[in-house]
């Protein structure tokens, strides 16, 4: 008998010894409550979202690129194997293209996480708040802006308060219910928002941030933001507010103002010393899409996705010294093949997302434009960008076009194109500014996910 | 207790004492109808327990009272026989039994039951049936062979996965495979590339049992909703110990080619191509000064580029890229060594395999070495001890998956005015190929991927009291994987970086242990009651590391110890735990009656704490109708079955140990550290539960030469744990809930027959076949459609319909007036031009209707042939590489040969659009991509020669077969892709069948062997 008690012991010891090993817990990840219950972690979470912003559906490369590629106008040729930046290129996309799908998602995502950081605002150490609660609101303000730009009409096609703009979400989501589901606002509303965000920013912001957002990134962002709206004082002050933080300046040669990585360059707050706020890239982490697709096998691209035409080149004065940084090569060859721009050369390159120069330009046009002289007076600003960049003599007089033009070359292929084009009323490849080919697609997921509360932009 | 056994102990004594002096010696020889002696048959005297077993040599020696009259001696395997003693010298020679596989003996969860006992379904495989099959992955060898149980490669790359479904798919976004239980034990199946299952042996398996019914599989409970398959390996028989060597050499070719463009034909048609994109721009590339800018100018300009050193005009190269991609010289090589035997108290099985199979593909091999050895012990006439141990070690050579540019059938994109190598010998590259040259993955790259599996575990039976016998066994199987991966700087991945390396390492342990008691009993010869009761735990776990680097000094130093810079790295573990306890019953009156119930409560780690627990039931009923006195006495029906069954099964597989909670996960930028949000919280997540009713006749006719069964079934899965898409603006794409219903019914038909049972002339088949309808009944509230068009594929989710059915534009043919591609618009009738304007259908399904196999073996004197047909009917498959090489020239891939049917002036009445370089004409995905994926096919032939006693004995060996076997041998489709057993690894899931995408054809295989015995 003795045996079976035993055996029956040992069984039924062995099952309820077991039951506390059902409790589990990721080693990977941390609950929500402890990801948001700290000074440290917090700051950790601001650092995920600048990962956010960096990826290469978004600054990481894709939303430039496809400004480019909707702006094309036989300057470049999308030349690679991917169907999707291809049917930006020819201006008929899908709902379903997987790249702006993402670019929806991962944007969205940012912005939550902006959210997150703004929600756990209290648990920061007093000294740094303001810092981080600017460095939400910049990419928040900073995401919202890209999106408004390609996901809906511009601003200068006017009727901002009926044409669709954004979902705003400004809480973050901790579970999917009623309030998840969030129509568009109107193009008005979204800029509000915007302006909005990267204000408070601006307010903020430390003058000086190492590699992240300073007061200087958010006041360039607003100079755009401003210029899309047509209000060139506020792009003038903005840029001029750019220029007088002082943080940047313009080198000789050109070419020093990319292709600018840690590995060349000790200090980081100066990787490019032009750089007003750049997406940081190296071998380690960040992506650079603008690389990928613009550059060639031989620097670790693909085999030379997007070709620069002949008509691009043509604009140039032929002694412009920008030109240099055009090179030919295709798969591993350098020297025979189609036109590739050099500003995307070489792999693990920070990614410029806004530079000094254009502030400069931001500000003479804007200058001109009203007749006023801040900062200073449109031919100087011009003629210094013209005598650091393109190294040509100075001009005694210009007009809106030179400035314009200046603009358009000395940004060329940075991810301005389409949004220049659609301020400033351009028709691109046979497509009026405010067509309804030039805006991106809801994705069609998105559509299906909201309940169809988000509606589909005209022409998808 | 001391008194009783001193009383019993006494007792015992006086009767030994009183039988020895009233007894006398009998002895004598077992053999078989060859007059080979017959080792461990018993030996009673009729109506007493008095008995013994026969010797290794056949011998036996007994003393049987004076009162005894007749001796009987049963042997598995024979015939009983009855002998009268009629002297002290009793020799006896045994018949081979005729066993029906009515009486044979199935595994079912924690038992064994004979096959006309059974109240559930189980399907038997024998692994003689399957012996010596040269597949790497041993689901491959049950191809055809079961009723209900589909088996699919997904392309013939050498040793990787292979997908089962057992009466169709059950779940959305969890597993919707079997679980594999080796030995009584749940094994692993994670690894970070192939499959964890090619490190069995096939030719140590014993048999499989796959419990496709609710009831056989519920005693699984949470891990069963989609079948068991239980591996029994081989054990040993006392008696003399028998070696066995098998040696096979063979060689394989791919089942089909593809034929592609040559270089004139590619020359003419991207030139017309090109023509025309000018001409819808409005200009005649052909009228002078109109040449440059034009498309023409440009396709030329890149046919000069491709063309590398040779003119393309004249045809000078023409490379079939295709040829290119495969090994020519691809060879099979097996050995199998096994020794099994023992004595009355220990038993042994012990083998050991090596085998190394190339594969059809460049850089394509997989090799194993593999040991085995089980043992069992009987410590006491109580206790019985014993261990099974498995040990294996595989190498793989695996190449990218299909959407890689390295996967060496990319080739076929590359143009065939190019040539292979420079006027120096060196390969191209882009810019001169069109793409990466997948050549250099031959030389430029290295590749390997190591596993080493330990799979064992130790058991005792103890026999508690007559009937009831407690067992305990203890599990353990460890996995190491080691995948390294170096690329040249003339690799795709080392270019630009002066070479890439990556090291991964992988570790998976489990450990399980089941205790449970058996209890069997019969009360006044009419009551058949038996029952298990138990527990078993389970722990996962697994480690996973890797480091990647670049900037190599030379290539042969390719270890990132010789990285300039290590680029990146990391290394995670993972846990999980289940916790169960069950029990079963059966109960069987007057050999005619049965009923069976069970349950199981399971718990999971993978669970919130509110639904961790879950219960599993499951009851089943038979009637043995063939029993009853008014069929008793039938000459034609010998035996006949009704039977029925209910149960509950769960699944937990599949989802990640982890998806109950809200998530934080880590992030890098700027190198440093950040922390992101990645999961929605879910605390309510619970299993899936399937709900299965299957209804079965069983018969026999004619002594049960012709047997088979017939099987209705309705599983009916509910909480269908999903990935539902969210509102992107959340900041999420998908949260994971239990969503959703979807049922799977079908039929099933299994007919065995023994046509001819000659003296020397034996010819028997056995034939399978079902039927499935698969069906998404609810999906998230009211949502009926979960769209798949991405542009290449269409695998949608609708009510309805069949999981994964392809939803998407349909395909109306070309306009005859201008070589336009047409698709229709959502009244079906009216067509469009402009795909963004084409209506949605259904225009396919990827799950088939129908699946058999038909098996015939037979036998003249000493020759063996078996050969199995299999098919399947009624699916479709979807080429997602249709918009690259079926476009009419759109861009610079090579084109297959359809296209040169293309449409090239008004009038011209064909499928296939205008050919227009650039413009996209027909490209998007739509039924145009989508073909009939039926087939039957040769799946494996079997010609065997046993050599006569006569020379064996010679030779002094017991046996010597000489076979050839065939696997792949032909195939009947109509499908023109190049095979229709596919889909595509890279996307290859759930509810992503059907797809092709430069997706290798199966093998094709003839191998020689030779197997001897001793």
């Amino acid at each position: 008998m003795k045996r079976y008690i035993l055996i029956a012991v040992a069984f039924i010891l062995s099952a309820t010894a077991c039951n506390k090993e059902l409790d589990i817990l990721p080693q990977q990840s941390v609950a929500e409550e402890s990801a948001l219950s700290s000074d440290a972690n917090v700051k950790k979470v601001l650092n995920g979202a600048y990962d956010a912003i960096g990826s290469g559906s978004l600054l990481g490369g894709d939303m430039q690129l496809f400004s480019e590629l909707f702006a094309a106008n036989g300057e470049i040729r999308w030349e690679g194997t991917y169907n999707q930046p291809r049917e930006v290129w020819n201006k008929a996309i899908l709902t379903t293209n997987s790249f702006v799908n993402s670019m929806w998602l991962e944007a969205y995502s940012a912005i939550n996480i902006s959210n997150n950081i703004l929600s756990a605002i209290d648990v920061v150490n007093e000294n740094d708040r303001d810092r981080v609660r600017g460095e939400a609101h910049f990419i928040r303000g900073l995401m919202y802006f890209e999106l408004v730009k390609l996901f809906a009409k511009p601003y200068s096609a006017g009727n901002v308060s009926s044409n669709l703009g954004l979902p705003i979400v400004l809480e973050p989501t901790r579970a999917i219910n009623e309030a998840s589901y969030v129509p568009r606002s109107t193009v008005e509303q979204t800029y509000t928002q915007i302006l909005s965000d990267l204000s408070q920013a601006e307010t903020l912001l430390p003058e000086t941030n190492s590699v992240y957002a300073q007061k200087v990134a958010a006041a360039a962002m607003l100079s755009r933001v401003y210029l899309q709206m047509a209000d060139y004082e506020g792009a003038r002050d903005a840029a001029d507010r750019a220029i007088s933080y002082g943080r940047q300046t313009i080198v000789t040669p050109y070419a020093k103002a990319f292709n600018s990585s840690r590995i060349l360059e000790t200090d980081n707050a100066s990787a490019s010393p032009e750089d007003i706020f750049r997406i940081m890239v190296s071998s380690q982490d960040g992506s650079n899409s603008m690389h990928l697709y613009w550059s060639i096998t031989k620097y670790g691209a693909r085999a030379g996705d997007v070709s620069v035409l002949q008509k691009h080149l043509d604009l140039y004065d032929p002694a412009d010294k920008r030109l240099a940084l055009f090179y030919a090569g295709a798969g591993n060859t350098v020297g025979s093949g189609p036109i590739r721009n050099g500003k995307w050369r070489y792999n693990y390159s920070n990614l410029p997302v806004v530079r000094l120069a254009e502030m400069y330009l931001t500000r003479a046009e804007a200058n001109f434009r009203l007749g006023t002289s801040v900062g200073a007076t449109p031919l100087q600003d011009v003629n210094y960008i013209r005598e650091k960049h393109a190294e040509l003599p100075p001009l005694a007089a210009l007009d809106l076009d030179d400035i314009l033009l200046e603009r358009k070359l000395e940004l060329a292929h940075e991810g301005q194109g389409i949004h220049d084009a659609k301020r400033l009323k351009l028709t691109v490849d046979g497509f009026a500014f405010d067509a309804n080919e030039l805006v991106l697609p809801i994705p069609e997921r998105e559509i299906n996910a909201s309940n169809k509360i988000i509606i589909q932009n005209e022409g998808y | 207790m001391r008194k009783l056994k001193l009383l019993l102990t006494t007792v015992l004594f006086l009767c030994c004492q009183f039988l020895w002096s009233q007894s006398r010696s009998v002895t004598g020889k077992v053999s078989d109808a060859t007059g080979a002696p017959v080792s461990g048959v018993s030996v009673v005297v009729k109506g007493t327990s008095t008995g013994t077993v026969t010797s290794a040599d056949g011998n036996y020696s007994l003393n049987v009272p004076a009162s005894a009259t007749t001796l009987v001696f049963s042997s598995l395997g024979f015939e009983t026989r009855e002998m009268d003693i009629s002297g002290p010298l009793v020799n006896v020679t045994l018949n081979t039994a005729e066993t029906s596989s009515l009486d044979e003996v199935v595994i079912v969860g924690y038992g064994t039951k004979i096959k006309k006992d059974l109240t559930g379904n189980i399907a038997q495989i024998k692994g003689s049936e399957v012996a010596n099959t040269p597949v790497a992955n041993f689901n491959q060898a049950l191809q055809g062979r079961a009723a209900g149980v589909f088996v699919e490669a997904n392309n013939g790359k050498v040793g990787e996965g292979v997908k089962i479904r057992i009466r169709g798919s059950g779940s959305i976004s969890a597993a919707n495979s079997p679980l594999y239980v080796v030995d009584g034990i749940p094994i692993n199946e994670g690894a970070i590339s192939g499959s964890a299952l090619t490190d069995i042996n096939l030719n140590d398996i014993e048999s499989f049992d796959i419990l496709k019914d609710a009831s056989a599989a519920a005693i699984y409970g949470s891990r069963a909703a989609n079948g068991v398959v239980l591996i029994t390996t081989k054990k040993g028989k006392s008696g003399k110990t028998q070696v066995n060597v098998n040696a096979q050499y063979g060689f394989n070719k791919p089942t089909n080619n593809r034929e592609f463009l040559n270089a004139a034909e590619y020359v003419e048609l991207f030139t017309e191509a090109a023509i025309n994109s000018d001409l819808i721009d409005g200009i005649d590339p052909r009228t002078p000064g109109n040449y440059a800018g034009s498309w023409l100018e440009y396709v030329e300009k890149r046919f000069t580029r491709y063309a590398g050193h040779s003119d393309w005009r004249n045809n000078e190269t023409d490379t079939d890229w295709e040829s290119l991609a495969y090994n020519d010289n691809s060879a099979t090589k097996i050995l199998d060594l096994s020794a099994s035997g023992g004595n009355d108290k220990t038993r042994f099985f012990a083998s050991g395999s090596y085998s190394d199979q190339e594969g059809i593909l460049i850089n394509n091999a997989f090799q194993r070495m593999s040991g085995r050895l089980n043992l069992e012990h009987d410590a006491t006439h109580r206790l019985k001890i014993g261990m099974n141990m498995g040990l294996s070690r595989t190498v793989a050579n695996r190449v990218t998956l299909d959407n890689g540019f390295q996967t060496p059938l990319q080739m076929v994109a590359l143009a065939p005015i190019t040539p292979v190598r420079d006027l120096d010998g060196n390969l191209y590259n882009t810019p001169t190929t069109t793409y990466y040259n997948g050549l250099f993955e031959i030389d430029e790259v290295k590749r390997s991927s190591t596993s080493f599996r330990n799979l064992g575990n130790l058991f005792l039976n103890y026999n508690l009291v007559k009937g009831l016998v407690f067992k305990s066994e203890l599990g353990l199987d460890i996995q190491n994987q080691n995948d390294d991966y170096y690329g040249s700087p003339l690799s795709l991945t080392g270019a630009g970086i002066n070479g890439y390396g990556l090291s991964e390492w992988y570790r998976g342990t489990n450990y399980n242990t089941n205790n449970y008691f058996n209890y069997a009993t019969n009360i006044k010869d009419r009551h058949d009651v038996d029952a298990t009761l138990g527990m078993a735990f389970q722990k996962y776990s697994s480690q996973s590391a890797w480091v990647e680097g670049q900037d190599f000094p030379v290539d042969d130093l390719n270890r990132l110890a010789s990285a300039g810079e290590i680029t990146g790295g990391s290394s995670s573990a993972s846990e999980s735990s289940f916790l169960s306890y069950f029990l079963r019953t059966n109960y069987k009156f007057d050999d005619k009656y049965l009923l069976s119930l069970s349950g199981r409560i399971d718990g999971s780690s993978r669970f919130g704490k509110d639904n961790r627990y879950g219960f599993f039931p499951a009851v089943s009923a038979g009637w043995i109708i063939s029993q009853e006195s008014f069929l008793a006495n039938s000459d034609v029906l010998s035996f006949l079955k009704l039977r029925g069954s209910w149960g509950i099964t769960g699944n937990a597989e599949g989802f990640g140990n982890f998806s109950q909670l809200g998530l934080w996960g880590a992030a890098k930028y700027n190198n440093a550290s950040g922390l992101i949000p990645t999961q929605l919280a879910n605390p309510e997540l619970k299993w899936e539960k399937s709900e299965q009713t299957d209804i079965g006749l069983d018969f026999g006719f004619f002594n049960n030469r012709l047997s088979g069964e017939i099987d209705y079934y309705v599983r009916n899965t509910r909480d269908l744990i999903y990935n539902v898409p969210v509102p992107g603006t959340s900041g999420f794409s998908t949260q994971l809930v239990n969503i959703g219903a979807m049922k799977n019914k079908g039929y099933e038909f299994v007919l065995n027959s023994e046509n001819i049972r000659g003296r020397d002339f034996k010819w028997s088949s056995s034939f399978n076949l079902s039927f499935n309808e698969n069906k998404v009944v609810s999906l998230d509230g009211d949502q009926t459609l979960i769209p798949g068009n991405d542009g290449r594929y269409m695998n949608s989710l609708i009510v309805g319909e069949a999981i994964g059915v392809f939803y998407g534009p349909k395909y109306a043919g070309v306009d005859p007036a201008n070589g336009d591609a047409l698709w229709f618009l959502d009244d079906g009738k009216t067509t469009t031009n402009d795909y963004n304007d084409a209506g949605d259908f259904v225009i396919g399904n990827p799950n088939p209707d129908w699946i058999g196999g038909l098996n015939n073996t037979l036998s003249y004197k000493g020759i063996e042939l078996s050969f199995l047909f299999q098919g399947v009917w009624g699916n479709q498959i979807q080429n997602g590489a249709g918009g690259f090489m079926s476009t009419g020239a759109d861009w610079f891939d090579n084109q297959t040969r359809d296209q040169l049917g293309r449409w090239q002036k008004p009038g011209d009445i064909t499928d296939i659009p205008q050919a227009r370089f650039y413009y996209s004409n027909g490209t998007g995905a739509s039924s145009r991509y989508v073909y009939d994926g039926s087939y039957i096919r040769l799946k494996s032939l079997n010609l065997g020669y046993n050599l006569p006693k006569s020379v064996t004995d010679k030779l002094k060996i017991s046996t010597a077969r000489i076979y050839v076997m065939g696997v792949n041998l032909l195939t009947f489709t109509d499908y023109e892709g190049w095979d229709p057993e596919v889909n595509t690894d890279y996307r290859a899931g759930n509810r992503n069948q059907g797809a092709d995408f430069y997706s290798a054809p199966q093998i094709k295989s003839v191998t020689f062997g030779l197997n001897l015995g001793f």
